[in-house]
């Protein structure tokens, strides 16, 4: 009968702790980790509690189930203010969560509460040693929302041609702008802007067709401005080119 | 001692102590507290009843005081007296059964080891009474009782009783109204929709009393006064009388009024639309008689989203924050003037759309389904489209489906949206053996639903399968000794991604073997191959409106035997090929659930073409049709030699296979449902379906395959030939088979066939993990093998009740008791009884 064994089916709650403890320190996780399971109630209230309580959260992390991680760390986070672990404990918690952020694509809901962990993190502990990766971390969350943001706005681009909506494109376009001002997606999104605002005119009614025309060379303008030498501008400058030639047709006409 | 609290003193804390029996530690107690060694406090003071209110909220306590045990000049001792709370240790339920004990373990969390307080025993109390009371246990009692244990372990523990008396259900025996002469009892009772009196036929809405729903009921009372001009009827009193412990009676005492007309109706604050516009909307005139409910509604009707009133006027049209109100601006003489007083605000833009919840179906599977984005007029009718529509691809909960409506900001005339979804299960797998047509089959199905064609190679996707591009994949195998079948089909929604065109391609193959009658095996030298391929594009279209779909595939199948005799082919080594076209066009305007559609129509017209080669082949079948009669003649002779019959019945093969080397023909389907929610969640569906089986050429002849069989279940059964089973429930599977002018049944399929359907369908649960409707059905159809026998109305006519399941795991199931009125061709009596199975969705 190996010690674990014995341990399991114990009813000493130390022995229990002690062989728990060394099996986290071998790494064999999920065996502490079904050991620690049977005592923790066994220990709410109680001085070695803590240990414990930060022991078993390991466990969890270690064996990658990172939604108990997470949970277990931000209890032991609120129940121990005063630990000695606790700037692990908020970094794991929010690593955690980090770790089961999904694709862009799909609803953030982690993402989110990653980034405010970290946020939070980076507030209380800022001289952490962990600042260097906290901060990777966020740079990679906040460009995975930016990134979903800029796939939307440019779907809608992408489907207007059956929509017959290009005005949501420049919209959803514009909300990115405005959300994310430095963002690397900057100069992508002005281009489709542009080219939303460009399909929309040529497409246009003969009473809208002016104005639309109008707003289309002003997005062109403030593009070539930022943005002179992006891999766009042959592109744009094509449009440039039919936009003012229809605007001539105006131009005469009155 | 003797202390004043308003003339608290200053004391520093000297020493704390616990007392009292706990199993936590001293140490853990005073930290928990917030009293320290050394603080100074006040006594009396805040700070005391803070740290009993601390461990009060601890929910680990009771009987917790704090007490000054001892004051040394400034230095008081306190000492913290208190006991744990009991733990629960056992729970006994009586009165119910055993598996509803775990249920209300559950749903009150009387768990093991919970602390016991005072507010799990009533709320635990008031959730059984409540619940029983529902159910129509209107006598309900129950009593919850704790009990120390006495053991060994310090810890102190309790076990609880529970002690349920149902008692009995108690039923409505009579409603009695007084002071109603305009309408009569009979009336009234009607308008209480949920308290009904008792009667032997009420099999539907049993009779019970259930307060909320009884007070509901006293308000649609009043209502049915107010929709006949009774402004001012009112319940005086209502008394409930028990008259036994199972009956109780009702007595309520309603005073009628007057009668009210309507007068003038004048609209203020439109500007968007005029009084006209307005009034046709309202559909209501002067000197109408009054009626509440009805101006209500045409102002806005809350049961019906869609509705054609006054409210969904302005909400379609972007006016979000607009309101209506009916003001009653004189009531002389029993004439009631009214002001519909309208503030339309601003039109209002949606500014940021947005998807939550979505944990496995990408955002562009979903923002591609959106009827509202960013920059458009707020519409409510586009917001009602949207959800049914995203509840159609069937990869989200139905039920759950919602909207928040965020930061609305009336000044600037925009609002963000929000719908919120919950994923659901869309995989389904197939995993059958079984026995049947003379051996095992065993079968392996798969259908993913919201599949992921881009991430098949990437190994993380797999949880278990790649998911959330809404493409579908499905693989089928199905062997036995005799055939082996092999199927696989992709469908991708929006090829491309730029417009919703479907993709579809699918590949089978089937392999055949003869059975043979000596060994009672397969024989594997004779066999039947058929291999199958099609491609398929399926369009939504926009124009005439954007509930149709225009599909067109391309399928070509090649039949391949060796040495296989069958009824279907005159030859038994040779082949065929079937090219063909098929093109359809399809209206499904069907909501809202897709299992359970309760209003919408669902039309679809299509044809199936091949190229007509005989019209550039020149092969002269005028004449090979001549031979091949003359050849029959000599078959049918019994005056003829064998071998003369034999040759007779080789040249048959041969020309057969010129004439279906590549087959020719052409097929027109129609087929139509409608559906019309007749009362609550009560659905008609007539339909009515029509097809027609031809050849280009007469000479070549109408081909074997492809043909129309009636009867039975309808099931897609195991088809060698392209056969269509079409369902007539009461029947055998495809017994109704064409009779010729002579009276002769043939076995091999109609060319025409019409079928006329009548069912009645009623919900059980719409649950999204199970959903059951019961259903009654009048049908007839029949099939026939040329226009000149073809009679539409020579109907076989049946009758019958059948039940369908759907669990999103196993798919649809179902079964049907029909009853055929008629005999089945060639048949003298009628048919009577016949047993359906229905498995996916036939009917």
């Amino acid at each position: 009968c190996s010690p674990y064994q014995k341990a399991m089916k114990s009813e000493e709650i130390s022995e229990k702790f002690q062989v728990g403890e060394e099996m986290f320190n071998k790494g064999k996780y999920a065996k502490a980790n079904k050991l620690f399971k049977q005592i923790v109630p066994n220990y709410r209230g109680k001085p070695q509690a803590e240990k414990l309580m930060f022991l078993y959260s390991m466990t969890f992390y270690e064996m990658k189930e990172y939604y108990l991680a997470g949970y277990q760390f931000d209890r032991f986070v609120t129940a121990y203010p005063n630990s000695e672990k606790i700037e692990e404990a908020a970094f794991l918690s929010a690593k955690s969560s980090y770790t089961l952020s999904p694709v862009y694509s799909k609803a953030q809901v982690e993402t989110k509460e990653a980034l405010s962990k970290l946020q939070e993190f980076i507030n209380v502990y800022p001289n952490s040693q962990y600042m260097p990766e906290a901060n990777a971390m966020v740079k990679e969350l906040d460009f995975k929302l930016e990134r979903k943001a800029y796939e939307i706005a440019k779907q809608y681009n992408k489907i207007a041609g059956y929509t017959g909506d290009y005005e949501a494109s420049i919209k959803a376009f514009d909300n990115f702008i405005f959300d994310f001002p430095g963002s690397s997606l900057r100069e992508d999104a002005l281009f489709y802007k542009l080219d939303s605002a460009y399909k929309l005119a040529m497409n246009s009614i003969a009473s809208k067709k002016e104005t639309r025309l109008e707003n289309a060379k002003a997005y062109y303008n403030s593009f070539k401005k930022a943005y002179a030498a992006s891999e766009h501008i042959k592109e744009a400058d094509k449009m440039i080119i039919d936009i003012n030639n229809e605007l001539e047709t105006f131009n005469t006409k009155s | 001692q003797e202390l004043n609290y308003e003339t608290g003193q200053k004391y520093i804390i000297e020493e704390i102590t616990v007392a009292g029996e706990t199993s936590f530690s001293e140490q853990t107690i005073i930290t928990y507290s917030e009293l320290r060694k050394g603080q100074e406090i006040k006594i009396p003071g805040k700070e005391i009843s803070k740290a009993i209110k601390k461990l009060w909220n601890s929910n680990l306590f009771n009987n917790i005081e704090i007490y000054v045990k001892e004051i040394k000049g400034s230095a008081a001792f306190l000492e913290i007296r208190l006991s744990d709370l009991p733990e629960l240790n056992q729970v006994e339920i009586t009165g119910i059964k055993k598996s509803k004990k775990e249920k209300v373990i559950e749903e009150n969390n009387l768990d093991k080891g919970v602390k016991v307080t005072e507010n799990l025993i009533t709320t635990t109390k008031n959730y059984l009474v409540n619940k029983y009371q529902k159910e129509g246990y209107l006598n309900s009692k129950v009593t919850v009782s704790t009990r120390e244990v006495k053991d060994s372990i310090q810890k102190s523990r309790v076990d609880m009783s529970v002690f349920i008396d149902k008692g009995k259900k108690v039923k409505v025996k009579s409603i009695q109204f007084n002071g109603n002469a305009i309408l009569k009892d009979s009336e009234l009772r009607a308008a209480m929709k949920n308290t009904k009196k008792k009667k032997l036929y009420r099999l539907f809405k049993r009779s019970k009393y259930i307060e909320a729903d009884y007070k509901t009921d006293l308000k649609s009372v009043i209502d049915k006064y107010k929709e006949n001009g009774y402004r001012d009827a009112r319940i005086v009193s209502d008394s409930l009388e028990i008259l036994d412990s199972k009956n109780i009676a009702l007595h309520i005492n309603v005073e009628e009024g007057e009668l009210y007309t309507f007068g003038n109706i004048d609209f203020i604050g439109n500007t968007v639309y005029s009084d006209d516009a307005l009034r046709r909307l309202l559909r209501i005139k002067k000197g109408d008689t009054y009626n509440g409910v009805l101006l209500e509604k045409r102002i806005s009707d809350e049961t019906k989203p869609d509705a054609l009133d006054i409210t969904n006027l302005y909400q379609n049209n972007g006016y979000l924050f607009s309101t209506i109100n009916p003001v009653e601006v004189s009531a002389e003489g029993n004439v009631i003037d009214l002001e519909i007083r309208i503030v339309e605000g601003k039109p209002v833009y949606f500014n940021d759309i947005t998807v939550v919840g979505n944990e496995v179906t990408n955002d562009r599977v979903i923002y591609r389904e959106l009827h509202t984005r960013p920059g458009q007029l707020y519409s409510k009718a586009n917001v009602v489209r949207t959800i049914r529509e995203l509840s159609q691809l069937g990869f989200f909960d139905a039920e759950q489906i919602g909207t928040n409506f965020l930061n609305p900001n009336p000044n600037e005339g925009s609002i963000d949206l929000e719908y919120a979804v919950v994923e659901t299960g869309s995989s389904q797998i197939e995993l059958q053996g079984g026995y049947g047509g003379g051996g095992f089959i065993g079968t392996l199905g798969l259908s993913f639903n919201n599949f992921s064609l881009r991430n098949i190679l990437n190994l993380d996707a797999y949880k278990p399968v790649p998911r959330g591009d809404g493409q579908k994949l499905s693989l089928r195998l199905q062997a036995s000794q005799f055939f082996q079948t092999y199927s696989f089909s992709f469908t991708e929604p929006w090829l491309g991604g730029k417009k919703p065109v479907q993709f579809s391609t699918s590949l089978s193959h089937t392999k055949q073997f003869l059975y043979d009658y000596q060994s009672r095996e397969a024989d594997r030298d004779k066999r039947f191959n058929i291999t199958g391929v099609t491609v398929g594009l399926a369009k939504r279209l926009t124009v005439p409106d954007d509930f149709f779909t225009l599909s067109q595939a391309l399928t070509f199948q090649h039949y391949n035997l060796k040495n296989y005799n069958t009824g279907l082919f005159t030859f038994g080594d040779g082949y065929s090929n079937n090219l063909a076209y098929t093109v359809g066009l399809t209206r499904n305007n069907t909501a809202n659930d897709p299992i359970y559609p309760v209003r919408g129509s669902n039309f679809s017209v299509s044809a199936k073409l091949t190229i007509p080669y005989s019209l550039f082949n020149d092969v002269d079948y005028a004449a090979l049709k001549d031979e091949r009669n003359e050849l029959l003649d000599v078959i049918a002779d019994a005056n003829n030699t064998d071998a003369q019959r034999t040759e007779a019945s080789n040249r048959v093969g041969e020309i057969d296979q010129e004439r279906f080397k590549w087959l020719e023909f052409y097929k027109i389907k129609f087929k139509a449902d409608w559906y019309t929610e007749l009362a609550k969640k009560l659905v008609l569906r007539p339909s009515l379906e029509f097809g027609f089986l031809g050849a280009y050429n007469n000479d070549r002849g109408v081909i074997p395959f492809e043909r129309f069989f009636l009867g039975g279940d309808g099931l897609g059964s195991y088809s060698l030939d392209g056969r269509e089973a079409i369902a007539l429930r009461g029947y055998p599977n495809q017994s109704i088979q064409p009779v010729d002018k002579y009276g002769n049944v043939s076995n091999d399929g109609g060319t025409i066939y019409n079928k006329f359907s009548l069912e009645l369908r009623y919900p059980i649960t719409l649950n999204q993990s199970a959903k059951i409707f019961a259903l009654g059905f009048l049908e007839g159809g029949t099939s026939y093998n040329s226009f000149k026998d073809y009679n539409p109305f020579n109907i076989k006519r049946s009758a019958g009740v059948g039940l369908r399941i759907f669990m999103p795991a196993f798919g649809l199931l179902g079964i049907d008791f029909g009853h055929g009125f008629d005999p089945v061709p060639g048949g003298l009596t009628k048919n009577g009884w016949e047993t359906h199975f229905i498995i996916g969705q036939q009917f």
